[in-house]
Parts: C-alpha cells; structure tokens; sequence
C-alpha cells in the first residue's frame, strides 16, 4: 500500500464568512504555540503556553487568513474553523 | 442513630408517588452498607407503583409531555430540559443506546447508590421507558468499580425482570474506573464507541456523539427513577422531591425532600455537630459546586427552580455542612487538590492551571500567600474558566471562587500570615483518607 494512502477526515465546507470562529479541541492542543504567531489578532497564550482563543466570530479578511494559516500549522490539529 | 423522618412536606400529598419511604444512613466512606432502607423486589415495586405503561409508538408522546409536565430538568447547572436531551437523540434515528449514569463520581455523594440498591425497579423502568421513547435498542446501567452492592442490585432485579417475562430489551451493567471523572456525559459515551473513559470535546452539545456513531442519551439513574415514576403513576401523582446526601462527620444520610422542606430543615434533622453551634456555611452540589453561608442557606427552600435564580446548583445533590469551628480555606483547599488530582490530564489549562491555583490555595490556607500570589491567583482563575475540554475545571474554580467570597473574613485574616487555629479534620469524605 502507498504510504501516501491513508484515511482523512473529509473537510467540512466553508461556512459563509461572518458566521464562522476559531475553535480548539483543547484536549488536543498540546500548547505548542505556533497559532498565537500566526494569529496574533485571534489568539494569546495562557499562563503555561496554552492557546486562549478571542471569542466572537471570524470579521475582516485579514482574521480569516490568520485563523486559516494556524489551523493549517497546528501539529496537533487541534483547530479548526467552524461555523 | 435517630434519623426517622420522611420530609415530603406537600400537605395532602404525603403518600403520594415519593421515591423513598425513609431515609438511608451510610458510613462516610463507600456504599456496600447501608441501614434503615427498605428493598423493593419487583413484587414490592409492583405493588407501590404499579404497572410501568409501555411507551412505544404513538404512547412515547404522553410521557415526554410528562416528564415536560412536570419541569424534569438535568442535574448540571445548566437545569437544561430533559426532554431537550431525548428530542435531540430522536432525531438522529433509532438503534442507538440510553444509559443510566450511576457513576456517582462525587467522594461524598451517595443518593444514586441508594436509588440503585433500594428502588432498582424504578430506575429500571425509567431506562426501559426512555429506551421506548427515544427508539433505543441497548440499554446500559453505567456503575463504576467497587460498586458491588449497586451492581448486585441491579443484576438481581434485570434477572428479576426476565423472570417474570417484562419484556425489557436489552440491558447490560457496566463498570467504569472508579474515579471522580467516569460519571461524565462525554466519556461515557467515548467508551461506548471504544474511546477510553476520559472526558471529550464536543462541538455541539446536543450531539455528543462521533459522526457516524449511533446516537446515545446519557441520563443521571436519579432522573431516570423519575421517568420511571412518570411511566408508571403519572404526572398527577408525581411529586418534585430532591434527593440529597447530608455529610456528617461520621456517617452520611440520604433522604428525599419535597420542595416546601428549607436546608435548615434538613441540617436539623440529618446533621449532628461536632462543636454544639450551627454550620458556618454549606458546600451545595458537589466538590465542584458551590459553598453558602448558613445564614443565606438555612431559609431557602430545596427546590430547584429558587435554588437556580440564587445561582445556585443541586448539583449532585450533596450538602456538606462546614462547622463552625472548622476552616472553610482549609477545607476548600484539600478539596482543590483532590480535584486537581483528578484531572483527566487531557487539557493544559486543567493540568497545569488547576495544580499551579490548588498550590495557591493551600498556600493561603497555611497563611503564607504573598500579595504576588494573589495577584496570580486572580490571573490564573480567570485564565483557566471555560478551557476545558469538559466542565472540570470550572466546578472547581466555582468551588474556590464561593470560598473566597463565603470565607472573605477567613482570607483576610490567612492574608496576615494568621491562620484560624481550627481543629484540622477533614470534613468531606475523600478516597483513601480517614
């Protein structure tokens, strides 16, 4: 078998901009950091590194570009967009 | 021991469908022996409700408007209908599972192992009814390990059941790891699809369940002995009692009240005092719930719709009356680090956060809290709320944040490097102490 064949979780389409907001699995996230560099308007760290997440939905093109770049750069795939 | 009350306090209605005829008295630790209950066998469950009507089809409707009837809400803070809860399942399709938790994760809570020794017919016939309803075809009583008395309960009255040719659809009793997390919603329902037992993030609330899984409907054994009453006597009959465990230095009782009976009633008739005075304050609901001070307490009735505009919780049902002479910081803060202990270890905000606050707390329970402390106190506890994968870490900041509040001369007075010069006893059951 390939090793290129493995299973993935099909994506969710794209919801409507305006509705959407960054969310964390926070059982997944292992507090590796690189969202809050690639999504400084979106997300702070906590007291031990661990990702806190601005509330309220995803607003300007620029927000969505940010949530979009830390989604794609988790390690743990512990983020996502989600309506 | 003289604990000979029945508090059903609805005048004219004493005798009408309560759960239990008496309270129970139980050890502070464990729940394989109990005294002054009585057992109901099928003949004797028969014989004080009757027949449980079945539920199926068209008839599923007229028990769900019973249970809406009658306000049945779920035991979390939340109080969300527990209606809400079955509509949801039942739009995802039939064949999926109904559990009834009796788990009782709570050190000190008892109540659900007395409904499962004493009236195992009722929570019976509460799964079996909701099973009907919601179009489920596995059954499951979620026990945790050690529960010996309640798991032998149960399996005695399913054989009981099959003998007499019931008809129930399958039921199996299953055991999680006994520890303060396994009754929670979400880890019940990952070990059904071959997770570990270990709280899950869930997205929407209303569909816990994998994509792709059979739905499951998770319902605490309390809520399905009143499912149970309503399948069988009826939204008439049905009285809007709570079941409570009172914490007593040496033993715990669990009782039924109705919604006329206020704490203070309770705390006179269930609770001796070790120093003679009445109780400074009362944690309400569970480890992770909320301490009152007596003197908001002692007039409120048990009821949960008042106890819900106080911001208040049943919660689990527990009321841990704190003695006068006792520190609540002191207590608050070994209850904290039982809690911090009990991390599913899954999310870093309750790894790391509960343990640096549990650090903290103990700290000013032994006086030595510095101003920079309490500052990051402060800063933690705001950081931590709300980052858990499941609601862990929010009860036991409740817990502390109820303290602060409640205790406020206490903290004052640790604040200066004083302690309270109280007798150090433990006041709420904990594994492995005592």
């Amino acid at each position: 078998m390939s090793r290129h064949a493995t299973v993935r979780e099909a994506r969710p389409l794209r919801p409507a901009a305006g509705s959407s907001a960054l969310r964390i699995d926070p059982s997944l996230c292992d507090g590796v950091g690189i969202c809050a560099h690639l999504a400084p308007d979106l997300v702070s760290v906590d007291s031990w590194g661990y990702p806190i997440l601005r509330a309220g939905v995803l607003g300007s093109a620029s927000e969505r570009r940010q949530a979009d770049a830390a989604v794609a750069a988790c390690p743990r795939r512990a983020l996502r967009v989600s309506s | 021991m003289s604990v000979s009350l029945h508090l059903v306090t609805e005048p004219g209605r004493v005798g009408a469908a309560d759960i239990l005829a008496t309270p129970a008295v139980l050890p502070r630790h464990g729940t394989e022996s109990l005294t002054g209950v009585d057992v109901h066998d099928l003949a004797a469950h028969r014989a004080e409700f009757g027949l449980r009507r079945s539920h199926l089809g068209a008839a599923a409707a007229s028990l769900l408007a019973a249970i809406e009837e009658v306000r049945l809400t779920g035991r979390g803070g939340g109080h969300f209908p527990t209606t809400a809860k079955w509509r949801s399942v039942m739009t995802h399709g039939a064949g999926g599972t109904v559990v009834a938790n009796g788990a009782e994760g709570e050190p000190g809570s008892a109540k659900d192992a007395v409904l499962l020794q004493t009236r195992p017919h009722l929570v019976l016939d509460g799964l079996v009814s909701s099973m009907e309803v919601v179009g489920a075809s596995d059954g499951v009583v979620w026990l945790h390990d050690g529960a010996w008395a309640s798991a032998r309960a149960v399996s005695r009255a399913l054989a009981e059941r099959a003998a007499a040719g019931a008809g129930d659809p399958q039921i199996r009793v299953l055991l999680a790891p006994d520890r303060y997390l396994s009754g929670e919603a979400t880890g019940i329902i990952r070990t059904l699809e071959g997770g570990p037992t270990l709280p899950r993030y869930v997205e929407d609330p209303a569909r816990p369940w994998s994509p792709g899984s059979r739905p499951v409907l998770v319902n605490n054994v309390e809520t399905m002995a009143r499912v149970g009453l309503l399948a069988t006597v009826g939204a008439e009959e049905y009285l809007p009692t709570s079941l409570l465990t009172v914490v007593n230095a040496t033993h715990r009782v669990v009782l039924e009240v109705g919604p006329g009976t206020t704490f203070g009633d309770v705390v006179a008739r269930t609770w001796t005092s070790p120093d003679g005075r009445p109780p400074q304050a009362v944690l309400l609901g569970g480890y992770g719930g909320s301490w009152v001070s007596w003197d908001d307490l002692r007039a409120m009735p048990v009821d949960v719709a008042g106890l819900r505009a106080a911001g208040l919780s049943l919660g689990a049902g527990l009321v841990g009356p704190l003695p006068a002479s006792a520190c609540g910081l002191e207590e608050s803060a070994r209850l904290l680090r039982y809690l911090a202990g009990q991390s599913a270890r899954q999310c870093g905000p309750c790894v790391f956060g509960l343990a640096a606050v549990s650090e903290l707390a103990d700290d000013l329970s032994a006086g030595r809290l510095a101003p920079s402390g309490r500052r990051r106190l402060g800063r933690f506890m705001g950081e931590i709320q709300g980052r858990g994968a499941c609601r862990h870490p929010d009860g036991a900041l409740r817990m502390l944040a109820s303290a602060l509040v409640v205790f406020g001369d206490d903290v004052r007075h640790h604040r200066r490097g004083r302690t309270c010069d109280a007798p150090t006893y433990a006041i709420m059951p904990l594994p492995g102490e005592d």
